[in-house]
Order: structure tokens, then sequence, then C-alpha cells
């Protein structure tokens, strides 16, 4: 008996180290993403864009001869559990990581995967810490993004306020418990004062609650132009509705947390006529071959825009592995680090070195039209210089 | 401001009392804080939303419908995670972790089932706000509608409890419940009856819950503030659970308006501290050994 147990238990090793030697003829590429939760509309959208363009990488022939196999675990849009799912995804010996999408979470997730010698391309996480450790002020040499970053976003939206609009004072509603939220607040208070303009309310909310009326209210009687409110769909709806109540006529407007279609039917009439930055847009020619193709694979649009910047961050790793002709994760980030004038889904991209921050992303101005329940496009802002 | 405070301020209120009662009523019977009453809040509003976009009724009726879903869905929480420990007579700390495993559990299913997206319910009301005082206060609609229905409904709860033989029977045990089943009251029912009455307040709460602001499974968390009234009330009293409500409702909108918003709930946790201290029963609660 005990020799058959023995025998048993020799097979199983040898499968399971047969098992290994199959897998190692993929090259793994991990995707930490919120699948359920509060951001999981966009989420789920990432995962098929990836899905999709994976299909299409390995029917060409895959990378250095390898198919390419996507492993994607649900991180809940929590920061603790975005650590876990980092730890797994190292386990399961991931050559990259594509995601999170949110700023806390990836800011959580980069020095997990930096131990690790991993390198990470963010979809969405527009906050600067992100790629740069505050404590060192140096770049995080394994985490990098294709999206452009909260200062520019902030300004963008101060700009806008300013010279389009021509508001002259603004409020702001943000997310004290949120990385994203409280750093585009200051962002857009500076830029906004630096035009000229006054900021006469700041008030925050933590995050989960659901009544802003309080601080709407404190709002009220000094009629701000503007209320900026960089926070998701959800918190943003809810407050215009809120507002509305409380005889707000202030314009609105967000940040790219809002571009998500639900927002027409969470907020209704009280979100109509709202402004906000985005990063791409259903409308922009440069990715209207990627929207045809999803929307014939699926039958629905893509949520944008992280779809959109899903697809970016994996073509970035897919040409880090053929410069580096390599999946070492050290090789792999000196190769990210400088690449240029990259054909991604949404346009052509450069890596600024110095920064890992892309050099050349522009930002979209959208409308809620409640309407005709879309986001017809307003105007393109290019980062200075370009 | 002042006036727009104290109008915002109450009907935050009247939701968390709605809410509270719920808490109160299962803790007042059988002495354990029902957590998985944030979830039966939750399926309230989702029935109500059910209602609304595929039946197309009207406000009274979504609300009804709600109410009656809310109290049968409590009734079988009751019966299939609570009964046996209760018959085992289990200490009342795993009645409360059992309701916990109850929440989480319920939350998830909602997730593997309906999903994890938002709704919102369709506008009930053409006008949606009434202007007060010259346009220095306003109030919306659903707000007083929902004010209204909360106050109403304690009112008929306390009626019940006070002049009906099952009321009667409830306080009975309330006060001793193995006298109460010596004296030939059917225990079971009697328990089934108060999870059906908490859960009718959680059908009502969850439907203006969804209604004033969105329908997503996580909604339910909201109710730890409407917990905390009800200890602040004192957990098991009626009266304690709407004063409690207001009474938190409205100091949490005057710390937002006149000190910070960030400091919020820095306040309103503090107050709950400060006051467990002075009154460990809370404002009206009975001289009961455990509160959480």
């Amino acid at each position: 008996m005990r020799r058959f147990l023995s025998l048993v238990l020799v097979l199983a090793f040898c499968l399971a180290l047969g098992g290994s030697a199959l897998a190692a003829d993929t090259i793994k590429i991990g995707h930490t993403v919120s699948l359920t939760g509060g951001a999981s509309m966009w989420g789920q959208s990432e995962k098929l864009a990836l899905d999709l363009l994976i299909k299409k990488i390995n029917a060409q022939g895959g990378v250095l001869g390898k198919k390419l196999e996507l492993i994607s675990y649900d991180n809940r849009n929590d920061a603790v559990e975005a650590v876990n799912v980092a730890r797994r995804l190292a386990n399961d010996g991931v050559v990259a990581v594509i995601g999170p999408a949110q700023s806390g979470n990836s800011i959580a997730t980069a020095p997990v995967l930096e131990k690790a010698r991993i390198p990470m391309v963010v979809t969405t996480a527009t906050n600067p810490y992100v790629t740069l450790d505050k404590r060192t002020g140096k770049v995080r040499p394994f985490a990098f993004r294709p999206c452009f970053i909260d200062p520019f976003q902030g300004t963008v939206a101060a700009k806008f306020a300013f010279r389009d609009l021509k508001a002259k004072t603004a409020a702001i509603l943000y997310d004290v418990g949120s990385d994203y939220g409280q750093w585009l607040a200051k962002y857009f208070e500076e830029a906004f004062a630096k035009e000229g303009g006054r900021i006469v309310a700041k008030e925050a909310f933590r995050s989960e609650e659901l009544d802003y009326r309080a601080q709407l209210g404190k709002m009220r009687p000094l009629n701000p132009d503007i209320i900026f409110i960089p926070t998701s769909q959800k918190e943003a709806a809810m407050a215009a509705k809120q507002a509305r109540d409380l005889g707000i006529k202030a314009r609105l407007m967000g940040t790219d947390n809002w571009g998500s279609p639900d927002i027409i039917e969470l907020g209704g009439e009280a979100i109509n006529g709202g402004y906000f930055v985005n990063l791409t847009d259903l409308a922009d020619p440069a990715i209207k071959g990627f929207v045809a193709e999803y929307r014939k694979a699926y039958g629905a649009d893509p949520v944008l825009p992280n779809p959109v910047m899903a697809q970016d961050a994996l073509l970035m790793i897919v040409d880090a592995i053929k410069r580096a002709n390599s999946t070492d994760g050290a090789k792999m980030a000196a190769a990210l680090a400088v690449t240029k004038n990259l054909k991604v889904t949404s346009g052509p991209l450069t890596i600024d070195p110095r920064t890992h921050d892309p050099l050349d992303k522009p930002a979209v101005i959208q409308k809620v039209d409640v309407t005709n329940k879309s986001f017809p496009f307003v105007k393109k802002f290019y980062p200075a210089g370009k | 401001m002042f006036l727009q405070t104290v109008v915002t301020g109450l009907s935050i209120g009247g939701i968390y009392a709605l809410m509270a009662v719920g808490y109160s009523l299962v803790f007042s019977v059988l002495s354990f804080s029902n957590f998985a009453h944030g979830a039966v809040i939750m399926l309230g509003a989702y029935i109500g939303l059910g209602l609304v976009t595929k039946l197309h009724f009207g406000l009274g009726l979504v609300v009804a419908g709600s109410m009656a879903g809310a109290g049968l869905l409590a009734i079988a929480n009751e019966k299939l995670a609570y009964s046996l420990l209760r018959k085992r007579k289990a200490p009342s700390l795993y009645l409360m972790i059992s309701a916990m495993g109850c929440a989480v559990f319920l939350e998830n299913m909602v997730y593997a089932t309906i999903g994890s997206r938002f709704y919102a319910f369709p506008e009930f009301f053409k006008q949606n706000v009434l202007s007060l005082f010259e346009g220095t206060c306003n109030v919306a609609v659903l707000d007083l509608f929902a004010f209204g229905i909360s106050i109403l409904a304690i009112l008929g709860l306390h009626l019940f409890l006070t002049h009906t033989r099952t009321g009667i029977a409830i306080r009975a045990g309330v006060s001793d419940m193995t006298m109460c089943s010596l004296m030939g009251v059917n225990l079971d029912r009697l328990i089934s009856i108060v999870f059906f009455l908490a859960g009718i307040f959680g059908g009502a709460a969850g439907v203006f819950l969804g209604i004033k602001y969105l329908v997503y499974p996580t909604m339910g968390w909201v109710t730890n503030k409407a917990y905390i009234a009800a200890v602040i009330g004192g957990l098991g009293s009626l009266p304690g659970a709407l004063l409690g409500g207001l009474i938190l409702g409205v100091l949490e909108t005057f710390v937002s308006t006149y000190v910070s918003s960030v400091m919020r709930d820095v306040f309103s946790f503090g107050l709950l501290i400060a006051l467990l201290v002075w009154r460990p029963n809370g404002l009206f609660g009975r001289d009961t050994g455990e509160k959480v």
C-alpha cells in the first residue's frame, strides 16, 4: 500500500512538473482589475478589450514565438485587495502587470511589484505618485502608464472653466478618502487661482457617503459659477441631484471618472449640461477601428476610457518584450522607459524616461447630454509645448 | 442657511430613524444586533426598483410592495439563519455573527445574480422642490413624503404594540421571553411577526434610500449610521430610535455646515462614545447588559 502511495505521489509530481513546463510555453501577463464593486463597469470592459487584443496578437503568432496568456484577478477596487492580487500575480509568474485603474490601488500595488521586479503599466491611474515615489521623489523603476496625469487634468479643467465657461468663482466638492479626488481638488484649486479665478468653497466628504447636502448647502449662499466635482459617476450623479434639490444653479464640472455611460441614467436631468475632462472620446477618429471591433465582438459600446488605456498598456508591454528580446523584469522596464512613437490604440505614444508618464497625451472636454444620451466632444487640450 | 441646515438634517435623520426602528425591534425581543437588516433594506430597494421598472407601479404601490417583500425576506432570514441557533439556546453573540454572515451572503448573492452596477429610480414627482421663505430654504417633495411616512409608520407601530393582542404579546416577550411562552404565547410566531415588522420598515427605508440616492449591492452599509442612531436612542426603544435618528441627522448636518465636513464623523462617533459613557443604555434604553 505504501509503495502504491509513493508511486502515486511520484506520478503526481511528474505531472506537476510537466504542467509547469507546458505553462512556460506562454508568456503570462497579469491583470489587476476591479471586476466587482463600484468600478466594475470599466473593469469588465477593460478585460473584454484585453481578451480581444490578446486573441489578435496570438493569431498573428504571439510574442517571441510564444502565445500570450492573460491572468485577470479581481481587486474589488480596494487597496488591500489590490496588494493581495499583486502578490498572487507575482506567485503565478507573470512577466508584467496591467492595472490597476485607480490611483489609490496603484500606489498600494507599486511597491509590491517593484520588490518582485515585475513591471506594471497602470491603465487610468492619473495621480503623479503612481510612477513617482513620494518619499524619495524619484521615479519608480517598475511603474509606467499610458494616460495623462492629474496636474495636467486639473489644469485643463481650470483653464476650460475660466477661459471657455467664463467662470470667475468656483467651489470644489471632493472625496477626502480618495487619492484621486484629493489631489485633483488641489491641482484644480491652484490652476484656477493662477488663471485669476477665485475658489469660494472647498468641501469634502468621506468615501461611501451618500449625502452631500450639508456641503452643498454651504456653497449655495456663496453662489459659485461652477462646482468642480472630481469623483466617480456615482457621487457626481448624487451630488448633481442634491444640488438641484437645494436650488443650486451653478454649472457642474468633473474629471475622467465621470465618463461612464450610466452617469446619464443615474444623474438624470440634474447632471445635464455638465462638462468633464476625459482621456478618450468615443468619436475620436484614432479609436474608430477599436470601437467597431469591440462592438462587433460584444454587441455593446466599450466603457471608455479604460478599455482603450488597457490595450495601450498591453501594447507597451508587448513592444518592450520585443525590444528587450526578453521577459526579464529589469530589461523590460528599461525598454518601457524609452518607449518612443509606439503606435497604440489611442494614437502614438512616447514615454518620458524621467517620469514614466506619456509626453504627448491630450485631454478632451466632453459634455453630458442627457437628452441624446451621449457625451458630445467639446474641446481638446494638448500638453504645454505641443 | 440655518433653516436650510435644519431641514436637511431632519430629512437625513428621518431616514436614519426609519432604518433604526428595524434594529431596535429585533434587539428588543432577541437582544442581539441584527446586522443583516442592512441587507434587507438593500433587497427592499431592489424589489421597489423591480416594481417600478418592470411593472411600472406608482410610488405608493412601490413602497407598499417592497415593504411586504422585505417583510417576508426578513421572516425567511430569521427562519433560515437564526431560529435553529435560538432553539439551541446559543448566546446572542452567535446570532449577531450569523447576522453579519447573512449580510455578506446576501450582498454577494446580489453581486452574483443582479450584478454590481448602480441603478437610479425614475423621478416620481413633477415638481421636485418646494421653495420656502422666499427661496431661503428648499425642501425636496420626496423628503417631505419620506419624512411623513416615517413618522406615520413609527406612530402606527407604536399603536400596534400598545393596542393589539399581538402587540401586547410582543411587549410581554420583550420583558420576559420564557415567561411569555409559559403563558401560552407561540414564540416562533411572535418572533416571525417582529421580523416581519422590522422588514416592513426596512423595505420602506430601502425605497426611500434608493430614490434619494442610488441602488447598488453595498448600499446596506449606510445603515451603520442608523445603527448608531438606534444606540444613541437606546437599543430596543421605539421613541429612542426616532429621536436618535433625528438627533444624529441634524447634528451631522450642523457639524458639516458650521464646523467642517471632514470633521463630521469625528463628531458623530465622538458623540456616540461620550453618550455611551454618560448613559450606557442610550437616551431611552432599558437596562440590558449587551449593547452590541
